[in-house]
């Protein structure tokens, strides 16, 4: 018997009418025939890659962020895994019912997510992030509903986790997802996240690396089958930076409740060991999502806790600038230690009355014990007799009134001003009143807490304007150097001996002779340094001090191995409020010092 | 009954037959292997080897009785096909809104699978027992009414499928028995007629296989998924297909159902148009031997049950091959020989006993 049925018997019809029934069929396998030919071979090369669409899905690897260290190797930040809610656009088939079921399983605006895929491709198979830092219990909501949700993702990416969410927050900065605006400028990918402000933003083309990726393959229920390829990325590189974190944590600490800065320099080299601004804001609410009103509220803050007061903040420096007064005097020979002065507490030029701090005045003083005291009679003559330029010239000698270089971004100038004689027919002129004002820092006078820092680095070093360092080097994850700084100098105060040895002498006697630094004493440990009141430009009424509070230290007084400026604004009186607190610094960075001293003796 | 052991029944065993449903069922082995091999796929391969042993003793059995026996008894079978179908209302099991399926034991039986058999042993009873000298109306209403009441109940089980299937296998043997074409147009016509009413009997999730049908992009992630899934899955094979470990729609699971109904896709998927080419050769040569055998056959019950067999095999095959390449709606009919499922092996393997059994017999 062959194959095909055998030949027709004309006399039964049965054998003819099976014949019918079976061409029927065989036509039937003939087009079953054709279209296996039409989807194998004419639309097969199609259909391969809508399979490879359903397996191959492409995951970024983000790469984890360079850590900041400080001097002695700790970390300032690090990282940790966060789950980030990934859509990928090409998968999401039904996006109208994905995202509705995702908005009411998780909480988010529909708007927000329909954004998102708004700004991509349609056909992009690059998962788009929606929102960062999902929680656990968000991630498994997700996780069990994988089938209902195609074109959903999770995936896991490196954040920055704080030590404690403000620390050092102005000096390190906050990084967060980069902007429409900033997408225009940089060669970055929606989502990636940036350094916004500080350190984080003035290093972050060495701290953000670059991205790797994987092909994966995945299953019908999106579960990771095989890593069909991966490209490694490269991590950031780790800054480490001149930041002491002890001291840093103690200089937070110590500002605590205060509004102002505080800056710590190695006079030295010109180290910053510490740097921070009051009120801080947590950078944690940075890397997750900031909504709009938080980062609103942020922004308007009247306390501007973005700000960073260290040296985006300008202020009149009061008293402390009677230090630059008695420098250039003693220097110009103007002035010199034996002059002395009647202080009764009111001084008359020109049928104005300036007034000292202290009612009925200090009596007799000479140069030393008017800066102990911070005389403000003896000042306004002393002023009077150096004269506005000389008192300017080496202001600026000190590097008060320009930006000092450091490497951050958002530093203020500040203002010595111009000594003009006449300034036209409606402009005011130079008046000896302004010089009575800026003898005693105050008047068209503004510096920043770095500036004054720096000055005080430089009576501590004898003369060495220093730019502040703060990044060492920077080191590729290869253990190259990408970037690495020595300390610069900036400029030379020049002074002789004597002048400098005068200086440091009389600041050592404000905080351990009686003065109004007295608050600033430390057993073990001679500090030494200027108290500073400064009368703030908007008076307000409010009772609780409308001063700003200065007080620009270095110890020790005769090997001076860190300069500490406290700023605290609005705070009232400098030696009542600025001293305690670098008290409190210094304890912490003469630790060994402090503790042997004071065992067995009482610490106030 | 014992088998008589008669040297003639060995000599016309159909080899041909046997070598294409034995080929068949070990492309079905390797199918169901490859999609887990080690693991879950082998456990479903094993089951099935199983389920072939239990189908080949029932195929013997079948073979060594005298098939005129079975037609002599088909109002019983007929009377217990029937009572089966009822009894899964009563006591069948509900499986994705289907009850199609009664326990017994530890085995399920879907007894619409068996009813194909047996209808067609009743028609060849009806049509020979009335002994009507040429076909009348009387043989074509008979029929009708042989049909309509297991009809029904198969399709409120619902098992639209295997419903369908009756229509088909009624048409050919009404045809082979030399109905006249102007008849059977009338009879087809009024049938067509009466699809809006069956629309009314369907249950939601048919109507929406057949809407779907009519209109894929209707409801991607529903019922289109899986004709979506299945055409990509054979059309990603190509020429050569991708092998067993490289069949990522069949092994990585966007192919459901991949057992069962779409098996094919899944053999389409590893082997190819080649793979497809040899697997329809194997089904065209097994239906091309039932036929003959039909047509050969020189009795009366022998000629209508063989065309019979044949015809549900062939509807069988076509249904689903046109519906897993996407050519016809999803009516969830297993692939004879291929598709996992004790109930469809065992019962084709009935069927080809009976195709046996009458070749054997053909020169009694």
């Amino acid at each position: 018997m062959g194959l095909t049925p055998a030949r027709i018997d004309p006399s039964d019809g049965w054998r003819r009418r099976v014949l019918v029934v079976t061409t029927l069929v065989m036509a039937g396998f003939a087009v079953l025939v054709g279209q296996l030919w039409y989807l194998q071979t004419l639309e097969g090369g199609r259909l391969q890659e809508m399979s490879d669409r359903n397996r191959i899905r492409i995951r970024p690897v983000t790469a984890p962020r360079g850590i900041l260290f400080d001097r002695n190797g700790l970390p300032l930040v690090d990282n940790r895994p966060a789950f980030t809610l990934s859509l990928i656009p090409r998968e999401l088939d039904d996006a109208e019912t994905v995202l509705a079921r995702v908005s009411v399983l998780l909480k988010i605006p529909l708007s927000e997510l329909q954004d998102v895929l708004d700004k991509a491709p349609r056909d992009s198979i690059r998962p788009q992030r929606v929102r960062r830092g999902l929680s656990l219990e968000d991630v498994t909501k997700l996780e069990e509903r994988r089938l209902e949700l195609p074109g959903v993702v999770v995936e896991v990416e490196p954040q920055r986790v704080y030590p404690t969410s403000t620390f050092a927050a102005h000096l390190l900065g906050y990084v967060r997802e980069v902007s429409d605006e900033q997408m225009k400028h940089g060669r970055y990918r929606r989502g990636d996240m940036i350094g916004q402000s500080g350190l984080e933003r003035l290093l972050d083309e060495h701290l953000r690396g670059r991205d790797g990726g994987e092909r994966i393959e995945v299953d019908a229920f999106g579960r990771q089958m095989k890593v069909m390829r991966r490209e490694e990325p490269d991590p950031g590189a780790q800054v480490i930076t001149t930041v002491d974190r002890r001291i840093q944590e103690a200089a937070e600490r110590a500002m605590a409740g205060h509004a102002g800065a505080v800056v710590v320099l190695d006079p030295r080299d010109g180290d910053v060991l510490a740097m921070t601004s009051s009120p801080a804001f947590s950078l944690d609410s940075f890397t997750g999502n900031l909504d709009r009103e938080e980062w609103l509220r942020l922004v308007q803050d009247p306390k501007t806790p973005l700000m960073n007061r260290a040296l985006a903040s300008q202020y009149a420096p009061g008293s402390v600038f009677k230090v630059v007064v008695a420098a250039a005097g003693l220097q110009e020979g103007s002035l010199t230690p034996m002059d002395r002065a009647y202080c009764n507490g009111e001084f008359h030029m020109g049928g104005w009355t300036f007034k000292d701090w202290k009612t009925g005045g200090h009596g007799h003083v000479d140069l030393r014990s008017a800066v102990i005291h911070s005389c403000n009679i003896f000042f306004y003559q002393a002023g009077l007799k150096v004269g506005p330029e000389a008192i300017t010239r080496y202001a600026r000698a000190f590097g008060l009134g320009a930006p000092t270089g450091v490497d951050l971004g958002g530093e203020k100038p500040g203002l010595i001003p111009v000594v003009s004689p006449a300034r036209g027919r409606s402009g005011r002129g130079w008046q000896a009143g302004d010089t009575v004002n800026i003898s005693i820092g105050q008047g068209r006078l503004l510096v920043t807490p770095l500036q004054v820092a720096r000055m005080m680095a430089a009576v501590a070093n004898g003369g060495i304007l220093w730019k502040p360092r703060l990044v060492q080097r920077v080191e590729r994850a290869d253990d190259t150097i990408a970037y690495a700084s020595s300390s610069k100098m900036a400029g030379h105060v020049e002074l002789s001996p004597a002048v400098w040895a005068f200086l440091r002498h009389a600041l050592a006697g404000v905080v351990n002779d009686g003065g109004t630094g007295a608050a600033a004493r430390l057993p073990g440990i001679r500090v030494a340094g200027k108290t500073g009141t400064a009368q703030s430009v908007a008076k307000s009424d409010s009772a609780k001090g409308q001063d700003h509070a200065w007080f620009a230290s270095f110890a020790p007084a005769d090997d001076p191995q860190a300069v500490v400026v406290v700023f605290v604004e609005r705070g009232g009186k400098g030696g009542q409020v600025a001293a305690p607190i670098a008290r409190q610094i210094y304890q912490a960075l003469f630790l060994d010092k402090v503790a042997m001293v004071s065992l067995g003796e009482s610490d106030r | 009954m014992m088998p008589r052991v008669d040297r003639r029944l060995l000599l016309n065993v159909d080899w041909w037959l046997l070598a294409a449903a034995g080929c068949i069922i070990a492309f079905s082995m390797l199918s169901l292997w490859s999609l887990a091999p080690g693991r879950g796929g082998s456990a479903l391969a094993w089951r099935q080897l199983s389920w072939v042993g239990l189908g080949l003793i029932a195929m013997l059995v079948v073979v060594s009785v005298d098939y005129r026996q079975l037609v002599r008894a088909a109002p019983a079978w007929y009377v217990l096909g029937v009572a089966l179908l009822l009894s899964v209302f009563l006591l069948g099991r509900t499986v994705s809104g289907a009850r199609r399926w009664i326990h017994l034991g530890p085995v399920t039986v879907q007894p619409s699978e068996l009813f194909k058999l047996v209808f067609v042993l009743t028609l060849a009873w009806a049509l020979t027992a009335w002994r009507t000298p040429s076909p009348s109306r009387g043989a074509v209403l008979g029929t009708l009414a042989l049909m309509g009441v297991p009809f029904l109940l198969v399709v409120r089980q619902p098992d639209l499928g295997t419903a369908l299937v009756l229509v088909p296998v009624a048409a050919a043997i009404l045809v082979g028995i030399g109905v006249r074409a102007r008849v059977l147009g009338i009879v087809g016509l009024v049938g067509v007629s009466a699809l809006p009413l069956a629309w009314f009997v369907l249950k939601p999730y048919q109507r929406d296989r057949l809407l779907v049908y009519l209109d894929p992009v209707r409801d991607p992630l529903g019922t289109a998924y899986n004709v979506i899934q299945a055409k990509i899955a054979i059309g990603s094979g190509q020429f050569f297909g991708k092998g067993p470990s490289g069949a990522t729609q069949s092994r990585l699971a966007f192919l459901p159902e991949r057992h069962t109904d779409f098996i094919f896709a899944v053999f389409a998927e590893m082997w190819g148009f080649i793979g497809c080419l040899v697997l329809i050769a194997a089904y065209g040569l097994l239906v091309l031997r039932g036929f003959e055998i039909a047509a050969s056959a020189r009795e009366p019950r022998g000629r209508i049950l063989a065309l019979g067999v044949t015809t549900v095999f062939a509807t069988q095959i076509l249904v689903n091959l046109g519906m897993v390449t996407g050519l016809l709606p999803v009516v969830g009919i297993p692939l004879p020989l291929m598709s996992y499922g004790g109930s469809s092996m065992v019962v084709s393997l009935m069927g080809l006993g009976l195709l046996l059994s009458i070749r054997m017999r053909q020169f009694h």
